[in-house]
């Protein structure tokens, strides 16, 4: 018998914000010190009062519009309770009755082409903390610096139905939500976490089969061998009897490549949800919602095309500028400016891009101002500033987002000179100072001329026009 | 109220009640009865919920860090800690 | 006077002021009555205290609570009742009867400082649901706990609350500045109401007080008139209920993890939990704690606890129909002018049937001054008439 398999995601993205969602803790909370960033609220003591991180809400709203979601404009936070040393109020902040967006849809695309997959909602809530337990034999260790920090749970309906849709779709999430900028999405650091619902049914039966929810998958690969492994479980005791299925939670293990079912307590799924009395209702006002609405990106493939058709780039460019909304909002910002869409591109490709690569920094931790750097293509392509100091100059934007392009070259001696007689002094004074290099040229090597460049270019620390220097020094040589 | 129930409510709220107690929590859940069915003799049916007593909404704050409370201070009270954590018996996963 | 005390500053000042156990303070303990919470220093003090310790005003120390103040007068606490011949005392009033305080900063859960101010002869206002910050409260039941003032007489409490009525960025609950400056907004008041359902299993020691305010305040030209309302009186159900969820839920923080009482005697995670919470907890919060939880099930939830919160519009619409025609509406405070160790003893959830009297302003947020033994119930933001009625109140009386 043919199966087919039925997945439905549950993917936790933990908000780019600057401060947790309730409290004003750092957010930031990766690779810091245990319990570095904590108030009495993350650790469960009485007496503060939450009050909702208005950046939550947009971003929450910048995620469903984004996932072409409905956003309610009423919307309200409800209490989870249950008992684990990661809660330490034991209850848990989310949205259960009213959640920010619901009913969305998310195109994707496979080697069997386009598909979409249903958004069920989207709701937002606060992070639990951090176990660790391989600090000593007997104890587990809890970090609350994780604790409240903003997540979104984005719940797929179980449209999907093979790894290789659920890869395509956690990377259409990961491209929408970077591209809104709302999320790091990055499943290594764990902001980007994933549970999946998986069931298996006879190829056209209408019926649902037994449904288990996997969890503890640390990368796409792993979440794909997991997939395949838990079909491959259903169908055999499905086939063969092997087992007999349950509802239940099971727990990845990628080094072991299989799945073990969690010890379940009685009471699990109790969470007993009621609306939480100390945060109002948030209502989106339809200022709120055009504002955001009106700072959402283009799609990417929009932004593609429009690059190619709008400014003339050839499908590569357009390809590479739009790996990340930043270089997109540089290049945009940067062509503004110096209006040629051809130079921007080229230094966004050949210089910034290289720049990031050589710092290991991803396209979306570029901070680089993309109107200096506009006036900087300028600079060099009027002739102002050599290609090569220009190069540095982008050097220090990169360390210094203040500095404007035209004053740091003025201040650090980088305008290109025009000074004839200034020229004419320093190719003089190389060209005394090796009479040998003189005498090979004469001799009828041109490598001999190219020294004396190079050095006449270094005592003007490249401020000077490489066609004027050359023309000056051939005929100061030539007068020897 | 069963004996089930309330061990369940037991195991819910990790409490452990002696059997004089557990009497008195049936009688307690069983004066509750009455009021139970006084409002549900109420019609609710066209009256939407009061979360909030005030009708205020949208109260939001800025995006802003602040940390003013030290670790060793969050801390000075537990009943166990080490290297900077709180501790616990070890959770199996 | 030292047991009402859980903590007695060593001040002369002129101004002082008792906080009970549920007002978190800075470098002192802050118990909550709780055998939970015994040595717990809060690393934040309330604001409430913040705004009077700027304006003058200083601590003289810590009344003690029944524990998470959902009790009749105290008598819960770890440390045992407050007594005096078999009769109960609650020990912030005991405090502000003696005069070693001025005004008692308290929390109002379930009544008890009404019932306290009550039976003592002091004037308690329970102020707008919003006006006053929560921030540096123990949490209990947030929808309808308020920072409360008692003290001997309705100018003080009139002082004390406009020290801390104030909107507070750090409670988002708080209410605009605007809003929250109408504490302190005189208004006439002509006709006041007397809720005859609420007078239900009252005693006529009570029944008293309500003819002697009723008297008074006709002598000063109040109208005073008799009304009827059988929804009010299912206020004590639904406040039981959604009080009991929330502190269940509130108090489930404490597990002997962070900070607080832990067991000696656990092996693993659960026990360590389960025997913290049994051996600190005292039984009356243990039985709230799963009443609450219940109201909460799935299979609950709608026909209890999302029940409750429709009645509680119905109430508070009822109320405001009310306000249409009266200024105020009376009702006693308790069942009786005290309670004694014994009645406590025959019905260990006496507090459960008393806060018939006190439910309906918690459940609905509205302003509830005690005068003369008596309980009046505002509109919002109604509290300096209401002071105004108990000032002219003690006026005729004497």
């Amino acid at each position: 018998m043919k199966y087919e398999t039925v997945i439905g995601l549950e993917v936790h993205v933990e908000l780019a914000t600057d401060s947790k969602i309730f409290c004003s803790c750092s957010a930031h909370s990766y690779g810091a010190d245990p319990n570095s960033h904590v108030c009495p609220a993350c650790c469960g003591m009485p007496g503060m009062l939450p009050v909702v991180n208005k950046r939550v809400v947009d971003f929450g709203m910048k995620a469903g519009l984004m996932l072409d979601c409905h956003i309610n404009r009423t919307t309200t936070f409800d209490k989870k309770s249950y008992y684990y040393p990661d809660l330490p109020a034991a209850y848990q902040t989310t949205q259960w009755f009213a959640p920010v967006a619901v009913n969305g849809l998310v195109e994707i695309t496979t080697s069997k082409g386009k598909k979409n997959v249903r958004i069920k909602q989207i709701h937002m809530e606060e992070d639990a903390g951090k176990l660790v337990h391989d600090i000593r034999e007997d104890t587990t260790h809890v970090d609350f610096n994780r604790t409240s920090v903003p997540l979104i749970e984005i719940v797929s309906q179980p449209d999907l139905s093979s790894a290789e849709e659920v890869e395509a779709y956690l990377e259409r999430l990961k491209t929408l939500l970077r591209y809104a900028r709302v999320a790091e999405c990055e499943m290594a650091h764990g902001t980007m976490r994933c549970d999946v619902n998986l069931s298996v049914r006879p190829e056209g039966s209408d019926k649902l089969g037994v449904r288990t929810e996997m969890k503890n998958m640390n990368s796409v690969e792993a979440i794909k061998r997991a997939i395949e492994y838990e079909t491959a479980r259903h169908i055999d005791a499905l086939e063969n009897g092997t087992e007999e299925l349950r509802q239940e939670t099971r727990r990845w293990d990628d080094i072991k490549g299989k799945s073990y079912a969690m010890r379940s307590k009685e009471t699990a799924g109790d969470y007993r949800y009621f609306p939480d009395p100390n945060v109002m209702p948030v209502v989106i006002d339809d200022t709120w919602f055009e504002s955001i609405k009106s700072s959402l990106p283009e799609f990417p493939e929009v932004k593609r095309a429009r690059y190619a058709e709008e400014y003339g780039l050839s499908e590569y460019d357009a390809e590479q500028l739009t790996k990340s909304i930043a270089l997109c909002e540089c290049f945009e910002d940067a062509f503004s400016v110096c209006k040629s869409a051809k130079d921007a591109a080229n230094w966004m490709i050949s210089e910034v891009m290289s720049i990031l690569n050589a710092r290991q920094m991803t396209y979306d931790m570029l901070k680089l101002n993309g109107k200096a750097l506009g006036e900087l293509i300028l600079l060099v392509s009027e002739g102002k500033v050599g290609r090569a100091n220009g190069k540095k100059i982008l050097g220090a934007m990169f360390d210094d987002p203040t500095i404007a392009p035209a004053a740091y070259a003025e201040e650090n001696g980088l305008i290109v000179s025009n000074d004839t007689g200034l020229i004419e002094k320093v190719v003089a004074e190389v060209v005394a100072s090796d009479p040998k290099a003189v005498a090979d040229y004469k001799g009828g090597k041109e490598k001999a001329l190219m020294s004396l460049f190079g050095r006449c270019m270094k005592q003007l620390k490249g401020n000077c026009d490489p066609q004027m220097l050359r023309t000056i020094l051939i005929d100061i040589v030539n007068k020897q | 109220m069963d004996r089930d129930t309330l061990r369940r409510l037991e195991l819910l709220n990790q409490l452990s009640l002696t059997e004089a107690q557990k009497e008195d929590v049936f009688s307690f859940f069983a004066d509750r009865d009455e009021d139970l069915k006084a409002l549900e003799a109420i019609d609710t049916e066209n009256t939407e919920r009061m979360v909030h007593v005030m009708p205020i909404m949208t109260v939001v704050r800025e995006d802003v860090v602040s940390q003013p409370f030290a670790r060793e201070d969050l801390q000075r009270g537990a009943p166990e800690t080490d290297e900077g954590y709180w501790c616990v018996p070890r959770v199996v996963e | 006077m030292m047991k009402a005390y859980t903590y007695k500053a060593d001040t002369a000042a002129e101004k002082r002021i008792v906080a009970d156990d549920m007002i978190l303070t800075k470098d002192i303990p802050t118990t909550a009555g709780s055998k939970m919470l015994e040595g717990y220093v809060s690393l934040f003090e309330a604001e409430a205290l913040t705004r009077l310790k700027n304006a003058g005003y200083s601590l003289s120390g810590k009344a003690d609570v029944g524990e998470f103040a959902i009790d009749l007068l105290g008598e819960t606490s770890v440390r045992g009742a407050l007594s005096v011949d078999g009769k109960i005392l609650n020990p912030a009033a005991e405090i502000v009867s003696s005069g070693e305080a001025m005004a008692a900063l308290t929390l109002d859960v379930n009544g008890s400082v009404r019932r306290a101010a009550a039976q003592s002869g002091l004037i308690s206002v329970k102020p707008t649901y919003g006006t006053v910050s929560r921030y540096g409260t123990i949490p209990a039941a947030c929808s309808g706990e308020t920072v409360s003032v008692m003290a001997k007489c309705p100018s003080v409490c009139r002082e004390v609350l406009g020290v801390i009525a104030g909107h507070d960025d750090k409670d988002g609950t708080s209410l605009p500045e605007e809003k929250c400056a109408l504490v302190s907004a005189a208004a006439p008041i002509r006709r006041v109401a007397i809720l005859t359902d609420m007078a239900e299993g009252a005693d006529g020691s009570v029944t008293e007080r309500i003819d002697a305010l009723s008297r008074a305040l006709e002598a000063s030209g109040v109208t005073v008139e008799k009304i009827s309302s059988t929804l009010i009186s299912s206020a004590r159900a639904a406040w039981n209920i959604l009080m009991s969820a929330e502190l269940c839920n509130n108090v489930s923080r404490y597990d002997g993890v962070k900070y607080g009482y832990r067991s000696d005697n656990f092996s693993g995670l659960d026990e360590l939990y389960t025997n913290s919470r049994t051996e600190a907890f005292g039984e009356l919060l243990k039985t709230a704690i799963l009443f609450g939880s219940d109201t909460l099930s799935t299979e609950n939830y709608m026909k209890v606890y999302d029940k409750s919160l429709r009645v509680r519009r119905l109430i508070s619409e009822e109320f405001t129909r009310m306000f249409e025609s009266f200024d105020a509406v009376m009702m006693p405070a308790c069942s009786s002018m005290s309670y004694t160790e014994e009645a406590v003893k025959a019905d260990k959830y006496l507090c459960f049937k008393e806060n018939f009297y006190t439910a309906p302003a918690s459940i609905t947020g509205l302003p509830a001054v005690v005068t003369g033994g008596v309980q009046l119930v505002g509109r919002a933001f109604s509290e300096a008439a209401l002071l105004d009625l108990a000032e002219l109140s003690a006026k005729e009386g004497k």
